[in-house]
């Protein structure tokens, strides 16, 4: 089967669509951006390439096996891919532990790191048992970075194996590991996740679906990133386009478009063929986008993920006065020690963000129906319940989309005019 | 004599300084500062106020002057404002100085004065915390090298990397960027030194500023940005009042020239020491601000912190 594919490479993250003959999505891709670009935009291929896979075997079995075996088989998967991953982090530790330390120190150093992996490796397998296993991130470098900062602290000892020197080991060789290429995709762990399962009814499909011919017909490359994408230059489209006709593609009446990314917002009004008429973008100013969210986290000491639920359960959120980022931080840490409520203060921070995109978009034309918003800022539900409010007093009654999916809206458009120019 | 102590409350640290005030003789005693992190900042205040006086080891001081965000230190006889204190600072380091640069953690501000160091213009960059001390620090942070290095680095630099004004949030994919694009760290640090030597050039213009500038506040210690910005100022700038009165040709107006001193981050301190010792001999005040018999925490606790003086 033929298939196009689109690559978004963004500052945060690098995302991957891959499209069938018709142009219905077969799988996505997404993985955290990094210092080597090509290695990214492969590996959010590789893994849209599993997802799209995945979606060949459910489309043939799904009615034989069930979605509850089909789901266990996936997450297996992702359990034998851990597992590689763990597996190369801990030899990089280990290399790098025996040129840090002195002769004396390697043998408990090497016992402490044995532990820690040991008990990584056993968390794994209970998270696999765990029917509901509590969230985390979907990247390897978050997921395992914060398993180990745990374990490592308990299994330190201040006056023998630090926690400073476990934690300085795993720095330097997390952005080795993921900066080397590794094996992840369908082809080599489905078999030993299929062993895991114990399901044999499912082999045959399951060697289908390997075997499969998805021949790329055409590729696109956008993003923050796109120049240093190795395509040629015919395949590469900016941002703007892509996201216009990505988001036309999911909700065809779209006429307004706010996408708020790790480190651009971008305003974008479409016609009803999803071509562009015209955009306003922020330039080179981290409030009002993702990143202002991601510093706040930070200065808070909270991951990313959680600033949304404490901030919805804010009663009378502050005003924010400051711009600036680095400012709004400053800001933050004042109104802490004067007593106002964390989150009272991040529903503020939320608003904030949603005001900038506002004027974005009231520069590039305001707010026609549909407006859809994209980027990973949308799956925010404290960003969307601020920028309802704000659209509704500022436009009146305007029809929102947000797709669970919005975060791959550029992939998608890049993959859509992949499909084009194939045709 | 005056006996006087200042402390400037910026938003990274606070600086202490006790001086004495005799006629035209001005002599800084002791000095202390403190990185106010995220303590509470009345804490650093007490702490670096004590460490600063017992190393002076004065029985009593006549007069506390506080500036910058310190208005509601309680030990304070009386607060001035930042641009009049870091013009009054500059003045007593440099007597030609007419203007003042304050590089500090989140803001620059640019401040003309006259010879007394009365305050003729005054600006700052607002709302962007692009080419401040805050900036230098997370750059400092992603490249993984430490402040103090920062300078040294920055002066090796062979071949400067170009760069606009950029966000200093922002500022880590674009160093990221660089670095993997393989440019050299010394020459990422020039190209951000040279940027922001262009933003307070701009600033300096806009006030007006002539002649002597100091440059006062914790960057004035930074090697690199010093020299990016002696050179962007050496070669002069367009003058507006020569342009419009039609001058034919590229006229530029006479370069300016950089003076800072070691002792460059205690300039709004300093200045504020000295118009409390001023305002001390102008309203003919008795008594003592603070004495040695009193502890600080004993003065708190006795309600308004200060020894009742004679009328």
């Amino acid at each position: 089967m033929n298939c196009f594919v689109g690559i978004d490479l963004g500052s945060t993250t690098t995302k991957a669509v891959v499209l069938d003959e018709r142009g219905e999505t077969l799988g996505r891709g997404i993985t955290n951006s990094r210092s080597n670009y090509d290695l990214a935009a492969e590996l959010a291929r590789t893994e849209a390439f599993v997802s799209a896979r995945f979606a060949l075997l459910e489309r043939e079995v799904a009615q034989a096996a069930g979605p509850a075996v089909l789901a266990r088989l996936l997450k297996a998967f992702r359990l034998e891919q851990t597992l590689a991953q763990l597996a190369r982090l801990r030899a990089r530790i280990e290399e790098e532990g025996a040129r840090a330390v002195p002769q004396d120190r390697r043998a408990p150093l090497s016992r402490t790191l044995a532990s820690v992996f040991e008990k990584m490796l056993s968390e794994e397998e209970e998270r696999f048992d765990d029917p509901a296993p509590c969230e985390r991130s979907d990247f390897f470098r978050d997921a395992a970075g914060s398993a180990f900062a745990r374990i490592a602290r308990d299994l330190a000892d201040p006056r023998g194996i630090s926690f400073e020197l476990l934690a300085g080991l795993y720095d330097k060789c997390i952005v080795k590991v993921e900066n080397e290429p590794l094996e992840l995709g369908f082809r080599e762990h489905i078999g030993r996740a299929l062993e895991r399962v114990g399901d044999r009814s499912l082999e045959v499909a399951v060697d289908r679906a390997v075997e499969a011919p998805l021949e790329v017909a055409a590729s696109v490359g956008t993003g923050y990133g796109r120049a240093r994408l190795p395509f040629p230059k015919e395949q590469i489209r900016s941002e703007i386009l892509c996201h216009g006709l990505g988001a036309h593609a999911l909700f065809p009446g779209t006429r307004t478009v706010l996408d708020i990314g790790g480190q651009d917002t971008k305003a974008i009004q479409v016609d009803p063929q999803g071509i562009v008429t015209s955009f306003q973008m922020n330039d080179r100013c981290a409030a009002g986008c993702g990143r202002y969210l991601g510093y706040i986290a930070d200065e808070m000491n909270m991951g990313l993920h959680e600033l949304a639920p404490l901030a919805l359960s804010s009663r009378r959120p502050v005003r924010i006065t400051s711009t600036c980022t680095v400012f709004a931080g400053a800001e933050l840490r004042e109104r802490l020690s004067l007593g106002e409520k964390r989150e009272d203060i991040l529903a503020g921070l939320h608003r904030a963000v949603i005001l900038r995109a506002l004027s974005l978009l009231a520069r590039s034309g305001g707010i026609e129906d549909e407006f859809t918003f994209t980027g990973g800022v949308a799956r925010n539900a404290a960003a969307v319940s601020a920028l309802r409010a704000l659209v509704a007093e500022n436009y009146g009654q305007r029809r929102l989309n947000i797709s669970p999916d919005s975060i791959y809206t550029g992939a998608l458009g890049a993959a859509l005019f992949a499909r084009r120019a194939a045709a | 004599m005056t006996l006087t102590a200042g402390i400037d409350v910026g938003t990274a640290s606070v600086k202490v300084v006790v001086m004495r005030v005799a006629g035209q003789e001005e002599t800084v005693l002791s000095r202390a500062s403190g990185r106010i992190r995220r303590r509470s900042v009345s804490s650093v205040v007490d702490e670096t106020f004590e460490s600063a006086v017992s190393a002076a080891g004065l029985p009593a001081i006549d007069y506390v002057a506080t500036t910058g965000e310190g208005e509601d230190t309680p030990i304070a006889t009386g607060h001035f404002y930042g641009m009049t204190t870091h013009a009054r600072g500059a003045l007593h380091f440099e007597p030609r100085a007419r203007a003042v640069l304050d590089v500090g953690a989140l803001h620059a501000r640019a401040v003309a004065m006259d010879g007394r160091g009365r305050v003729t213009g005054y600006k700052m960059t607002s709302q962007c915390a692009s080419g401040s001390g805050q900036f230098l620090e997370n750059i400092a942070r992603y490249l993984g090298v430490s402040q103090e290095e920062i300078g040294s680095l920055s002066l090796s630099s062979t071949s400067p990397e170009p760069v606009s004004s950029i966000c200093a949030v922002l500022a880590e994919t674009d160093v990221i960027n660089m670095v993997s694009r393989g440019i050299a760290t010394p020459d990422i640090l020039r190209g951000i030194h040279e940027s922001m030597a262009g933003r307070f050039a701009r600033l300096l213009q806009s006030i007006g500023a002539e002649g002597v500038v100091f440059v006062s506040g914790g960057l004035a210690a930074d090697d690199g940005l010093f020299r990016a910005l002696s050179e962007a100022l050496e070669h002069g700038r367009p003058d507006r009042r020569n342009l419009a009165a039609g001058t034919s040709g590229p006229v530029k107006s006479p370069a300016l020239e950089l003076a800072r001193h070691p002792l460059s981050a205690y300039a709004g301190a300093i200045g504020a020491a000295l118009w409390g010792a001023f305002r001390h001999a102008r309203l003919g005040m008795g008594g003592a601000a603070w004495t040695a018999t009193l502890k600080t925490k004993d003065q708190k606790s006795a309600g308004h912190n200060r020894v009742p003086r004679s009328p």
